[in-house]
């Protein structure tokens, strides 16, 4: 087998109905080699993926494997033949030990074809701290863990499973960039044993850390391969063009070029000057749940957008879910407009005016069986009575459309259904959805986790408008870049307490706000010095 | 995390850091268990004598067979409503060839064969026919009790123990018991520490996670569903070596009991967590209560009532404890 031959497909299309997905994409990936496939959200990325992993069949075209003929029925035969997927959107066994999960479907076992649990949990704690996670998570339940602990164990497993391929989605999406680094690092590892990557992205500043070429989809043809060289600058931004050029302008998919120049590795300037002296709408003092986070007090303001970094773990999440009601904290005070309050649960949130974009938008947001329309006008049902239980259609229809215009839903219909949008449109699905409460705060989790650069910009635009109106918002996000461009200042968590604020107009905020995130910063109080160490100890 | 640290030298065999609400729903059955001895034992004179506790052995036999396998089932997000029918129809498999004279070698192997392709007509339908196990199985239950029925045709049939041996006692202790317990540690071994037990799990957390991971799920669903009919063959070998009779209405309801055992024992009706050992207290506390009503001389109708009020308080205690646990967050 040549150097170029460990995969190669031949002329794929997939159509899904009316849509073409993919159109006659040939490419090879050979042995040791990262091939990279970027295009924006539709482009067909994941369909070229999914039919690698025998998740979908191609309507035409082949692929061969080694050199010999490789089409899989279900991603188990791709799994046989040595080709193993890390999906963006974490898919596990929830109510099973990590170590289980790792091993899931590849058992170790005895002698005897029983299962060897001691060696298995030796192998998993190896494996995890490999991938920098704590060896005693292995044996947590998997769903203990947050998103971004999960997607590591994913990944880890798909090591463990030595395969010749290996296809990571997105799979920094849910990664701080220290824990991005460290997958780097692995999969350099990988690689240099002899396997191939193909990996797929919307961060094109990552490339060049694990791929040597990098096929450009849009609108499922293949319309560009380019060989990564140093500078990589000027291809990048070949690259961006070619995923964003557009043949025809349709409707909103026609953006400025100012806007498709940028992508998100880069820091844009902050947009909207700081704006302190809005009223302030939500304050926590001392907000403590034990072995989440100690001591967080802030303040958010009208028309601020305050961002929160923070490793995985540091509690950012945990933090949000409390303010929201999910949870209830030990010890502190959740004011909103001056207010005390105490929230029995995400109703009595809404009806204080704070709404909560969830982390995982599949599990905890879309209803997965309803319309575009549905989803955007669910919150707001009791309010659209007519002629007492009934439902006022018209009405339904003109606040879901009114949404789907005002934030650019790339949709065909209203009355699709919401899953068959991408990544981004659901997002803003959504966005639509909390602001037809008319909330008067935001917090947005991980909102452009496997968003397109593009739909990225939108977004974050779209935010500060809303702050300029008066709308108070907190975003957390792993992607620091983003939340240098939308927010004027942001609190740095890490283990669990705030270390410090830090305005982003500020010299040098972004290597600041890293290195007080990975507890490197030189601070000699005590407590913060007990704080870094732990911080570090998960670091490496 | 510390937490974590100090338990885990404890699960040397793998298993999840156990939280409280999962240590709860583990000890509620063994505390009820013991609630209801101690309740019986004195209210009721005849309760704790060693006549009595065999009588409940005994009789609990099929029930315990059958619920051993039926947490594999419930473990796989599933259920089998139609293992009262199909204990219907095998006991009289095996009457008639009992009364045919064929050898209980022959017998044995036919009811064991009839009971696998039963189970695995159920297999299919819920594995191959992707149809939900509640409605799959509840058209089996009527579809088997007219074969019942049909087979029955107005003249029970009266058979001599193929087994005598089960119903007879070592040392005091009654065979079924000892056989009970081999299934049991077999079930828990399987559960434990063979691949397939694992992937009984898997599927029963995420069907599709599972698939993802290589695990060929419709397998596991078809054979678990065959080693159940195999696990209903076996209790109508101790049904008639019992009872020696095929009625019309032999079997019925045989299915509320070991469904209510399992779920009381506290396995997840959604599937993926619970254990075997549960499952055998349940069937311990479900075998008790009948005895007690019947020696209370309680219409046996109350019998039927406590179990399906038991079914529904296990249930709801069980999304009580998940949805407290949930809103406290995982952390424990």
């Amino acid at each position: 087998m040549g150097e170029h031959e460990l995969l190669r497909v031949d002329g794929l299309s997939k159509r899904f109905g009316p849509t073409v997905a993919l159109s006659d994409v040939s490419l090879t990936v050979g042995p040791g080699e990262g091939l990279a496939v970027v295009g924006e959200n539709g482009a067909g990325k994941s369909t070229l993926m999914k039919i690698v992993a025998g998740a979908h069949r191609p309507d035409e075209g082949s692929m061969t494997l080694h050199g010999g003929p490789y089409a899989p029925h279900q991603p188990i035969d791709a799994t046989e033949a040595g080709i193993v997927t890390v999906y963006q959107e974490p898919v596990f066994l929830p109510a099973l030990s990590v170590t289980e999960n790792l091993f899931a479907g590849r058992e170790i076992r005895t002698r005897f074809g029983g299962i060897a649990w001691d060696r298995m949990r030796e192998d998993a704690r190896r494996l995890l701290e490999r991938f920098g996670l704590d060896p005693e998570v292995g044996d947590r339940e998997m769903q203990e863990l947050t998103v971004a602990q999960q997607q590591l164990s994913l990944i880890a497993r798909a090591f463990h499973h030595q395969a010749d391929l290996l296809i990571l989605d997105e799979p920094t999406s849910a990664l701080s960039d220290v824990e991005a680094d460290r997958l780097f690092t692995s999969v350099r590892e990988w690689q240099a044993d002899g396997g191939a990557v193909l990996y797929i992205t919307h961060r094109l500043r990552e490339l060049p850390e694990v791929c040597q070429r990098i096929a450009v989809l849009r609108d499922g043809a293949l319309v560009g391969t380019h060989t990564i060289s140093e500078p990589f600058e000027p291809t990048r931004r070949t690259i961006v063009e070619e995923m964003s050029r557009r043949e025809h302008a349709n409707g909103p998919a026609t953006r400025a070029p100012a806007v498709v120049g940028h992508d998100d590795d880069e820091a844009a300037s902050p947009i909207a000057p700081p704006s302190a002296d809005g009223e302030v709408r939500l304050e926590t003092e001392g907000l403590t749940r034990a072995g989440e986070f100690t001591d967080v007090s802030l303040t958010l303001r009208a028309g601020e957008v305050r961002g929160m970094y923070g490793l995985v773990g540091s509690g950012r999440t945990e933090f949000a879910l409390t303010l929201y009601g999910e949870r209830r904290p030990d010890v502190g005070d959740v004011r909103i407009g001056g207010e005390s309050v105490s929230f029995k649960g995400p109703r009595d949130a809404k009806r204080h005016g704070l709404m909560y974009l969830p982390e995982d938008r599949g599990r905890d947001g879309l209803y997965g069986f309803l319309s575009v329309r549905a989803n955007l006008s669910s919150a707001v049902l009791d309010r659209l009575r007519r002629f007492g239980p009934l439902l006022d259609f018209a009405r339904e229809r003109t606040i879901a459309d009114g949404y789907i215009d005002e934030l650019s839903i790339r949709t065909s219909a209203a009355d699709a259904n919401v899953m068959t949008l991408s990544g981004g449109s659901q997002q803003k699905v959504l966005l639509g959805r909390s602001l037809s409460v008319e909330p008067s705060i935001l917090l947005l989790d991980e909102p452009t986790r496997g968003v397109d650069v593009g739909t990225k910009e939108e977004f974050y635009a779209r935010i500060r408008e809303l702050a300029a109106d008066g709308l108070a918002v907190l975003v957390i996000s792993s992607e620091l870049n983003d939340l240098l461009a939308v927010a004027d200042t942001v609190d740095v968590m890490r283990t669990g307490e705030i270390i410090r604020s830090v305005d982003v107009a500020e010299e040098g905020a972004a290597q600041t706000i890293v290195q007080i995130a990975i507890g490197a910063d030189d601070v000699t109080d005590g407590e913060s010095r007990q704080g870094g160490a732990a911080a570090s100890e998960e670091v490496s | 995390m510390s937490t974590a640290t100090s338990t885990s030298s404890r699960h040397t065999l793998g298993e999840a850091f156990v939280g409280r609400a999962e240590q709860i729903r583990r000890a509620a059955i063994f505390v009820l268990l013991g609630a209801q001895f101690l309740l019986f034992s004195l209210l009721l004179p005849n309760f704790l004598t060693a006549g009595n506790l065999q009588n409940i052995a005994v009789r609990a036999a099929p029930l315990a067979i059958v619920a051993a396998v039926m947490t594999l089932i419930l473990l796989l997000g599933a259920i089998d409503v139609s293992v009262g029918s199909m204990l219907g129809v095998l006991a009289w498999v095996v009457g008639t060839l009992t009364v045919a004279d064929l050898g209980v070698a022959t017998v044995l192997a036919a009811v064991l064969l009839a009971g696998a392709a039963m189970g695995s007509v159920n297999g299919l339908i819920v594995g191959k026919g992707k149809v939900l196990p509640i409605v799959g199985t509840l058209g089996m239950l009527f579809v088997w009790r007219a074969v019942v029925y049909g087979l029955w045709d107005n003249s029970d049939v009266f058979a001599p123990p193929l087994l005598p041996v089960l119903t007879d006692r070592v040392a005091g202790i009654p065979v079924s018991l000892f056989v009970v317990a081999v299934v049991y540690a077999a079930v828990w071994y399987v559960l434990r520490f063979r691949p397939y037990g694992r992937h009984v799990y898997a599927v029963g957390n995420d069907a599709e996670a599972a698939r993802l991971v290589g695990i060929n799920v419709d397998r596991v669903i078809i054979s678990t569903y065959a080693l159940l009919g195999l696990a209903v063959a076996v209790a109508s070998v101790f049904y008639m070596s019992r009872t020696g009779v095929v009625q019309a209405f032999t079997g019925e309801w045989f299915e509320l009991g070991v469904i209510a055992s399992v779920l009381i024992g506290g396995t997840r009706i959604t599937g993926g967590r619970g254990s075997v050992i549960g499952t055998l207290g349940g069937v311990c506390f479900v075998a008790t209560l009948e005895n007690g009503i019947v020696l209370m001389g309680v219409p046996s109708l109350w019998n039927d009532f406590a179990l399906g009020a038991m079914i529904l308080i296990a249930v709801s205690a069980d999304a009580l404890i998940s949805r407290r646990t949930a809103a406290k967050g995982a952390q424990g």
